[in-house]
Parts: structure tokens; sequence; C-alpha cells
């Protein structure tokens, strides 16, 4: 086995993840500890800018630039992952709680017969070099610190703003291309198609800051005050099932339970009562504010700040003091 | 149409009682209930007295997740700077069988019916029934949303504002002073902690209820209940009394307020709400109480107005577990007969006025229009805190006599012609 | 189409879940049929309408099958449950290999699976199922199109910033997830047959596995300490009235928790 570290570093549209800096970023401190080698391992198709943004994250990259990499699958990813690391045989293998992510690490760590913590929101290393990886359970309401037995890599995927990206880490990595041309005609799915969401925010997972508004908002079109209040702050606008249920929001945008779980570094909610379901889908955020017409709102419970007040009247207000303090910067 | 033996709309305690028991019986029995799941609409206070009911129900204890048994019962009288607390324990209250307990629905109703469906009765939730079938003034069945379903006999258990005992054409239109308003907040503390606060040893519980300044005038109080591991705290409010206020108040406010007092911040103190909830609560008492028998129907429970609001002590549970063991005894006797008609179902009418249910219902039911006395939540709490309070002070001056002092108090505030007309009212409770 | 459905009887969210000891877990008895999987069910029943033939539903459980009695409820022609003690202990790890082995040999087009469990949180069943099948899988699909079950056919998964379309072949296992579907409610009469309805049973010596493929013994990752959540400090109301109370929230925000 190899003392190295990999973070997958997930690219879409030739544009690594924030994940993947930050997950290095981890990798570099655990490496302080272990002595371990750092690496990288970028998979796709015209890899150029991608691999440049990298290099100073990582002592190592691996590098697949194949024109039949062009889009994710599991099975051409797999395909090439899987024997690379059999070979290669990194102690630890991390990537991002992204859809790839969660798509790809299952299936890789069945494939390689190890273990792999999903979904994590902390993990720490011991001098000799095992992992322990922190994960919430029953959506959030406790948390596992899991350990790995014997088998390696010790896998983990790990949620967005889990780790601050150090950007001063000056390493300059060193670019091993892989080349394993596969036969196109040996896979089984291929994607046929991508579909931008509209606007160009981040999505809530990703977003370091998120403002959201339930059913408090009363209709769809009244979104737009959210929008702008969003566009001050470089965030993203989430909402509650309820309002996606009522066809007002896409359900990309649901955070709770049945939707998805944000660790946001702010996350101010706009007229959400604070049902469980959709608190356990913010319990890693930093800062939560939240505003209701109601003091009883049960959202009050699991603010930092609180507002009793009419969101129409505050949401317009606090973008206009937040241009005023951003301008201010 | 499917058919099955009994329907029983609404799987709150009433309607689940009914089906317990019909459950060896034989019969088909299926309970419509339209929350996602039996108790996860139901709002009580949370306070059973299982004495009356062991008799009905003798089964039923032993597993069943109750809360704390109360051992400890206080009565504050609250004004605006000040208050009194009575407090009785009595070792009476800790001896098994203990007489009453708290109680939190959605848990005590989720196992209920859980321990149904094994013994073989369908309680089906997310099924909201909409209509009767009647055919010649007859209950033949019910209409969910999509379906259609007969039955023998339907059990309407369908809560306060009972649609279907309408629809049967058993009551009258609702009138507002037939109603009062509870709210409600479960509070999550730590189970020592509530032991320790309320002085109680474990498992050990203490009911609290709170008269005067919290409804501001409003008919009405305030009560506080320990579970294992939470508080319920509510406030309850006559509608009607609450719509003649002037000024106006926003109801949620009261319960603001009464957890803003120093007397509930402490108690209250690091606990997280984990549920709010507003509920209707009876007040028309005997008076209301509809027809509550028809062809191939019976009422059971607040459906049947069988509830009582004493003071602030709302009762209910009882009576929805008891009418319904009543209805579900009627039900086996019509199926021998294979009977259904009014005829044969006005026996549970009978059942009924034999029983503590209807007995206690006649007692009290002079309540309501005492309760309308707004002396009550005004007057009376504020001058006997404000008497205990002078009694308590000791400041600059001497002390008068205790005896001078309360009896030029007690003439003052209370040896009037009103306190007299008042009392002999109060002898009806 | 000959459709099997992977599904799980899980705690509500609503469920009270806390730490009892280091490593023992104290769960309220609230359970129900994983959100996930009934959307998953309800994709099944679609395309058994569509396409005809045979929609099974699935579980690895010792004692709760209420899960495979929803899937009947709502229009599953069949219910498997697969137990044995051996079981007692297992990651999603092991189970995916116990529904593989029950799968290999069956005549499936399609396996449909919830996107996680919602009490583990895992993921990890669909996809390793699927690797152990050795068929294609996509998780967290949010649309489904099949027009003809010989050939390809369309999903779409939600990836960050927008919506990928896949297509591939059957057999395949899917993930679903919300958005894909409103799953039914199942009707009155449906749930008391399936109220009634006998479970077929499997135990592992019947699948070919035994002892050491699953359970505690198989784990490659296990739990060392459960914690609660971290505690968050009681709210701070800000009690200006309007617009002070935006002024005095801004400050708060760039002084106070220094996050904008
Ligand atoms: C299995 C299951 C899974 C679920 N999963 C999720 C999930 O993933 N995510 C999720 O969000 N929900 C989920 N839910 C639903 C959840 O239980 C709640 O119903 C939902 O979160 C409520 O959304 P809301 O807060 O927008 O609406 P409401 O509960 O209706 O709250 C609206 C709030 O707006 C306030 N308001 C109204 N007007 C104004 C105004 N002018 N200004 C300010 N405030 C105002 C009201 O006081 C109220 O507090 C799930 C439910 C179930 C059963
Ligand atoms: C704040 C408050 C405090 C109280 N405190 C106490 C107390 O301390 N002690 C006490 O004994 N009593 C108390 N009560 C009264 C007690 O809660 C009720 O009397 C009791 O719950 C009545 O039981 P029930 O089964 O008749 O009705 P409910 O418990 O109301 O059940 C009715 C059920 O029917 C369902 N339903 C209604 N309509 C339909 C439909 N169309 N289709 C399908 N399902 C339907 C509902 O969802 C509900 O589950 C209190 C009540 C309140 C509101
Ligand atoms: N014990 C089980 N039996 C059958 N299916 C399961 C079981 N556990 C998980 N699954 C399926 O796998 C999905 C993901 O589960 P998990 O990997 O545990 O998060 C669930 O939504 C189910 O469809």
């Amino acid at each position: 086995m190899s003392n190295e570290i990999w973070v997958f570093a997930e690219q879409q549209e030739g544009k690594v993840r924030r994940v993947a800096f930050e997950l290095l970023s981890a990798a570099a401190d655990f490496s302080k500890k272990t002595g371990s080698t750092v690496a990288g391992i970028l998979l796709g198709s015209g890899l150029q800018e991608a691999l440049k943004s990298l290099t100073s994250y990582a002592d190592k990259i691996y590098l697949l630039d194949d024109p039949g990499l062009a889009a994710y699958t599991s099975d051409a990813y797999l395909i090439h992952m899987a024997p690379l690391i059999k070979e290669h045989q990194p102690s630890i293998l991390l990537g991002g709680a992204t859809s790839t992510g969660k798509d790809l690490f299952p299936r890789l760590a069945m494939h390689l017969q190890t273990g792999y913590a999903p979904d994590c929101t902390g993990l720490t290393i011991e001098e000799n070099g095992k992992l322990i990886a922190k994960r919430p359970l029953y959506g959030g309401k406790v948390f596992a610190e899991m350990i790995y037995l014997e088998a390696k890599p010790q896998m983990a995927t790990v949620r967005n703003n889990t780790f601050l990206v150090n950007q001063n880490l000056n390493k300059s990595a060193q670019v091993i291309p892989i080349s394993s041309p596969i036969d196109p005609s040996s896979l089984k799915k291929k994607v046929i198609g991508l579909e931008k969401a509209a606007g160009a925010k981040l999505d809530i997972t990703e977003a370091e800051i998120v403002v959201a508004a339930g059913r408090g908002i009363k209709a769809p079109e009244n979104f737009k005050i959210m929008e702008e209040l969003a566009d001050v702050l470089n965030a993203s606008v989430g909402t509650t099932r309820a309002t996606v249920d009522e066809g007002w929001r896409d359900v990309k945008d649901q955070i709770g339970k049945s939707g998805k779980n944000i660790s946001a570094k702010l996350y101010m909610a706009f007229g959400v009562s604070g049902a469980i379901h959709h608190i356990l889908g913010i319990g890693t955020c930093k800062t939560v504010v939240a505003v209701d017409t109601d003091p009883n709102a049960l959202i009050f419970n699991y603010a930092d700040y609180g507002i009793v007040g009419d969101l129409f009247q505050i949401v317009p207000a606090l973008t206009e003091e937040l241009k005023k303090a951003m301008a201010e910067k | 149409m499917d058919k099955v033996d009994v329907i029983i709309v609404g799987g709150g305690l009433a309607g689940l009682s009914c089906s317990y028991e019909l459950a060896d019986s034989g019969m088909t029995v299926i309970v419509l209930e339209r929350g996602d799941f039996s108790g996860s609409k139901n709002v009580t206070g949370g306070r059973i007295y299982l004495n009356p009911l062991r008799n009905y129900l003798p089964d039923l204890w032993k597993e069943a997740p109750l809360e704390r048994h109360v051992t400890k019962e206080l009565i504050t009288l609250l004004s605006e700077t000040n208050s009194t607390t009575l407090e009785l324990y009595s070792d009476r209250f800790n001896h098994l069988p203990y007489p009453s307990y708290t109680i939190l629905r959605a848990k005590f109703d989720r196992w209920f019916a859980d321990l149904l469906s094994e013994k073989g009765i369908f309680v089906i939730p997310q099924k909201n029934v909409n209509d009767l079938i009647q055919e010649g003034g007859k209950v033949i069945g019910v209409k969910t949303e999509d379906e259609e379903i007969g039955a023998d006999c339907v059990v309407a258990a369908d809560g306060i504002l009972s649609f279907l005992s309408e629809k049967a054409g058993l009551r009258k239109p609702f009138q507002p002073q037939h109603f009062a308003l509870g709210f409600k907040e479960v509070i999550a503390l730590d189970s020592k902690v509530i032991e320790d606060r309320f002085r109680l040893g474990e498992k050990e519980g203490a009911a609290q209820l709170f008269l005067g300044t919290l409804t501001k005038g409003v008919m009405g109080g305030g009560f506080l209940y320990t579970n294992q591991e939470s508080l319920s705290l509510g406030i309850v409010v006559g509608i009607q009394s609450l719509n003649q206020r002037e000024p106006r108040e926003e109801v949620y406010k009261f319960l603001d307020e009464f957890k803003e007092r120093p007397e509930i911040k402490n108690l209250i103190r690091g606990g997280e709400t984990v549920e709010y909830s507003a509920h209707l609560i009876s007040e028309g008492g005997i008076h209301i109480k509809p027809k509550v028998f028809g062809d191939g129907i019976l009422l059971v429970g607040d459906a049947a107005g069988l509830g009582l609001n004493m003071l602030v002590t709302v009762r209910g549970m009882e009576y929805a577990m008891a009418s319904g063991v009543l209805a579900g005894r009627t039900i086996k006797m019509a199926k021998e007969k294979n009977d259904f008609s009014a005829s044969s179902l006005s026996h549970y009418e009978k059942l009924l006025s034999e029983s503590f249910i209807m007995k206690e219902m006649s007692n009290y039911q002079h309540t309501l229009s005492i309760l309308e006395n707004q002396r009550l939540f005004t007057k009376y709490p504020q001058a006997i805190s404000d008497l205990f309070e002078k009694i308590m002070t000791v400041d600059g001056n001497p002390k008068e006599g205790l005896y001078k002092m309360i009896s030029r108090e007690l003439k003052k505030e209370f040896f009037n012609f009103q306190t007299f007309k008042d009392w002999l009212e109060f002898r009806k409770i | 189409m000959d459709i099997y459905v992977l599904v799980k009887q899980v705690p509500d969210p609503e469920a009270n879940v806390k730490v009892k000891s280091d490593v023992e877990l104290e769960i309220e008895n609230k359970y129900f049929t994983n959100f996930f999987d009934e959307i998953a069910i309800e994709a099944g029943l679609k395309l058994r309408e569509k396409f005809g033939g045979k929609v099974t539903v699935l579980t690895v459980d010792n004692k709760k099958v209420d899960a495979l009695r929803r899937g009947i409820a709502m229009g599953a022609d069949d219910a498997i449950q697969i137990t044995d003690p051996a079981l007692e202990g297992s990651d999603p790890f092991a189970i995916a290999k116990t529904l593989a082995a029950y799968l290999k040999d069956k005549p499936f087009d399609l396996i449909l699976a919830g996107r996680q469990a919602m009490d583990d949180d895992a993921g990890i069943v669909g996809p390793g199922v699927a690797e152990l099948l050795g068929i294609p899988h996509v998780n967290m699909i949010v649309g489904l199109e099949i027009d003809d079950p010989k050939k390809e056919l369309k999903v779409v998964r939600e990836v960050e910033g927008g919506k990928e379309i896949l297509s591939c072949f059957l057999p395949a296992l899917f993930t679903c997830q919300k958005g894909l579907n409103n799953p039914r409610i199942p009707q009155v009469m449906n749930v008391m047959k399936a109220m009634k309805a006998q479970m077929k049973k499997v135990d592992l010596a019947a699948l070919g596995l035994s002892a050491v493929d699953v359970g505690g013994q198989a784990v490659k990752i296990k739990v060392q300490k459960y914690l609660p959540p971290p505690k968050r400090p009681p709210v701070k109301m800000i009690k200006e009235d309007f617009p002070e109370n935006v002024k005095q929230l801004v400050k708060l925000l760039k002084e106070e928790a220094k996050v904008i």
C-alpha cells in the first residue's frame, strides 16, 4: 500500500468543483501529520484549464484526458479508476458529496470491497493514517464517528463547505498522464445531454450563502424579491417542500429531508415555519437567520438570529441595507 | 361498491377504542383517519383519568405509553404582578393503580393504532372521508376522495367539528359559544430537569392549572403538564368571550405573554418548543349534545359532543374512549340481531346514560354559564393573590394585626352582593 | 416488464433518535416506508401500467415488513422478505450483497431503489446491487422515459446547476428521488388486502450466502462513537421596530457572526 491520499478532482465542463479544492486543502493538512503524498485524480476531456487550476494544490495529479470521458458516467469512471486504485493502492480516497460523488463512490467502494463513509461533515486523521469520518445519520439527529477496518482505500464523500480552501499551498504537482483507451461500445450507458438550470447561481448545496423562502412568500412570482436579495449576497435561493409541492419552485431547490442538505456559511429563512423535515436539511449550516410573522414558528428554535416580521417588508429593506454594507467593503 | 361490516371515521381515541371493542367480534372493521397516522393531528392538554376507564378497557394500560402519573396538583391564581399557588400532594396519587396520567397523543394514539392493527383491525391513515352514502335516510357507507365503501354501520368518531353528524342530520349547526380554543406547545426538557423543577420523583408528574390575568378577562385559563421528557403548556379561551373582548386580541399572544411570566419562564427555561398546535374544545356540555344514533350510524367522543370544560380542566379523553367502547358493544349486539336500524342502535343511548359520562355531563351542566362570569378570571384571582401578598409583605410600616387585615380585605373584595350571587352560582359546579 | 423494487421500513423523520451510549442509539418506535422507496414503487407501477408485467417489492429485514405491505397496498404483485438472524448488524454493503444474491438469477428488466434510506442516509445499496449484478445504474433520477423496454431508454438525473440526460439499455438499476413522481395513496381495499397478505420469506441459505458474508462480520467500516448533534446557542431575537431591526441584523451578521 502506498502512503497516498487521493482526492477525486471532480470537474464539470472543464471546471474543477470547489469541493475538490476544499478536500485537497484538508488532505494537505492530513499529510503533515502522516507524511502522505496528496494526489488529485482528474478525469475528463479537454482538461488543460482544470489541470492548471489544480497543480498548486497537490503533489501529484493522475490525469486521464480522453474524449471518451467527455461526460461523466459511473461505468466509464469506474473502468478507469478501479485499475488505477488497485495499482497504486492509495490509503485514502476522498470525493465531494455531489451528485456525481454520490453516484460513483458507492459503486466504486463495492467494486473495491472497501469501506466507504458517505456524505461526511467532518474528517480527522490519526498519525498512523487511520481516517475518522464524521457523518450525520437519521437526517442529522445524531452523528457517527466511523472508523475503517483493514480494507483500503478508506473512502469518503464530504459535503461542500466542510473544509476551507487554502489558497497558499503553493505545491507544484507532478502530472502523471494515464492512458487507458477504452472501447466506448463496452459502456452500457451514455450521457446524451445536459440541461442547464436557468440562471447562473450555484447549486444550493455548493453556495456559501443560501436564502430561502417558504409558503410565507405566498406566490411564485414573489420569489423575485428573494432573487434580488440573493444577487446582493452572491447567494442561491432555496425553498421548502411546501412551495415545491405547490409547483412554485423546482425540486432542485428544496432543502430538507426529502430534498437537499445544505452546509452554508449563512442560511436565511423567510416565511419558513421550521418543520423538522426542513430543519434536518440545515443542521450543518453555520449561521442561521429566521424571519417569520409568527413568533411561535419553530424555525426560531434553530436560528441564531430571529426577527418577527413580514418578509415582504423585511426582504426588500434587507436587500437595500446589504447593498450599502457590501459597497462599504 | 366494496363492503365491510363497520367503518369508523376518525382514528382518535373514540374511534380506536370502538374498534378495540370490536377486535374479537369476527367483524371486518376499518378505521379511516385523515392524518398521516393516528395521533398526528390530535391536540390534548394531556391528562387522562384512568379509574373510570378501567371497567371499559381493562387490559389496555399495562403496555400503554403514558407519560407520568400525576402526584401533584397545583392551582395558580395569577394577577398582573403576583400569583398564589395552591399545591396538593396526596400519597393516594402515588399508589397503584395510579388514578391519572399525563399523556402525549401523538405517541399514544399511534401506539394504540399499531396495537389494533396487530389485532386485525384495519387502521388506515391518509384517508379523508368527505361524505356519507345514504339510502332512504339510512347510512350505508362513506365516500373518500376516490372510493365508496359500504358498511352495516358507520361510526362517526371524527372529532369536535364532526361533519358526519351534520350530514346524518343528527345535530344542529354550531354556535361560537359552544367552543373554546386551545393552544398548546410541547416543550422538550430533560427528565431530570423536570423532576427537579417540580420536585417530583422518577415517573411522577405534576398538573398545574392557571387562572387569572393571563387570559385578560376572557373566559379560560392555562395548563401545564409534565410529560416524561417534555412539558405541555397551553391556554384555553372561550371563543364567544374572546370575540366580545374589546380591544380584540390575537390569541396566540396570550400564550406568548403567558410564557413570559416569571412563574412560567423559570419552569420552561432551557426547553425547546418541539410542537405547537391549536384545536377547538367543546364547551356546550349536555345542552348541545346531538342525537348520538341514527339508522346505520353512531356518534362517539367529541363528535357526539361528549366533553366538558370544568374551569380549566378539559375532559374529553375518558368520554371518547368509554363512548367508543359502548358503541362497540352496541354494534356487537346489533350484529347478533343483524339489525342496524336506529331503534336497534338506540341501545347505545341507553348505555351512555347509564355510564359515568352522562352522569358527569349532567352534574356539570351549569358550568358553562358560570364560566361566563368574567370575575372568575379577573377579580377573584387578583384579590386572593393581592391579599396573600399583603399578608406576606413586611414593609417599613408597622404591620397591622393579621385578623384585622384579612377581614378588612375580605369585606372590601368579597362581602358584597355580587360575590354572594357568584358564590351561589359556583356551588352548582 | 419484470420490475423489482427495493424497499425499507425506516424511522419516520419525526421519530426521536437519541444517543444512548457510544455505540447504541435509542430510536422512537415510529416507522414508515422510506419516502424515496415509495417513489420507486410508484415508478414501477407506472411502467407496469404501460407495459404490463410484474412489480415485486423486496426487503431485507428480520422484523419490519410494513414497507412490503405498503408496496402491495400501492399495487405491487408480489412481496419478498429476506430474513435471517445472521443478517443482524449488516451494513448497506451487506444488504446490497444479500439483495444481489437474490436477484442474480431472477429474470428482471429493471430494479428500482430509493435515493437513500432515511436512517443510515447512505445511498449505497442501489449502486452496490448494480455493481454486483454487473448492470448499469443511475443514481437519484428525476425523470424516466421508456418507449420500448427493448430499446434505449432515457433517464434524467439532477446535477449541480442542471439536469443530465442519459441513455441506456435494460436491465438497469435506478435510484429514485423526489421530482420523479408523486406516490399514490393506496385505496382502502388494497390496504386491507396488503394487511392480510402473507410475505414470501427467503433465508440466507437459499441465497447461497452464509453468516460471514453479512452481518457484523462483513463490515469494512464501523461506528466508533455516536454523538448528539452540536447544540445551537439560543436564538437572539432582534426586537427593534422596522426598519431598525434590519439594520441591526446586518450589523450582527457583519460584526458578530462575520459571515458577510
Ligand atoms: C416525509 C416527509 C418529508 C418532508 N420533507 C421535507 C423537506 O425535505 N423539506 C421541507 O421543507 N419540507 C419537507 N416536508 C414538509 C414539512 O413537513 C413542512 O410541511 C414544510 O416544510 C412546510 O413548509 P413551509 O415552512 O414553507 O410552510 P408553512 O409550514 O406553511 O410555513 C409558512 C410560514 O410562513 C410564515 N409567513 C406567512 N406569511 C408571512 C410573511 N408575510 N412574512 C413572514 N412570514 C410569513 C408563517 O407564519 C409560517 O411560519 C416533508 C414532510 C414529510 C411528511
Ligand atoms: C388544548 C386541549 C386540551 C385538552 N385537554 C384535555 C385533557 O387534559 N384531558 C382530557 O380528557 N381531554 C382534554 N381535551 C379534550 C380531548 O382532547 C378530546 O375530547 C378528545 O381528543 C376527543 O377524542 P375523539 O377521538 O373524539 O376526537 P379526536 O381526538 O379529535 O379525533 C378525531 C379524529 O378524527 C379524524 N378525522 C376528523 N375528520 C375526519 C374525516 N373526515 N375523515 C377521516 N378522519 C377524520 C381526525 O384527524 C382525528 O384523528 C383537550 C382538548 C384540547 C384541544
Ligand atoms: N434492508 C433493505 N432491504 C431492501 N432494500 C433496501 C434495504 N436497505 C436499503 N434498501 C434500498 O436501498 C436504498 C438506499 O439505501 P441506503 O443505501 O441504506 O441509503 C433504499 O432507498 C432502498 O431502496
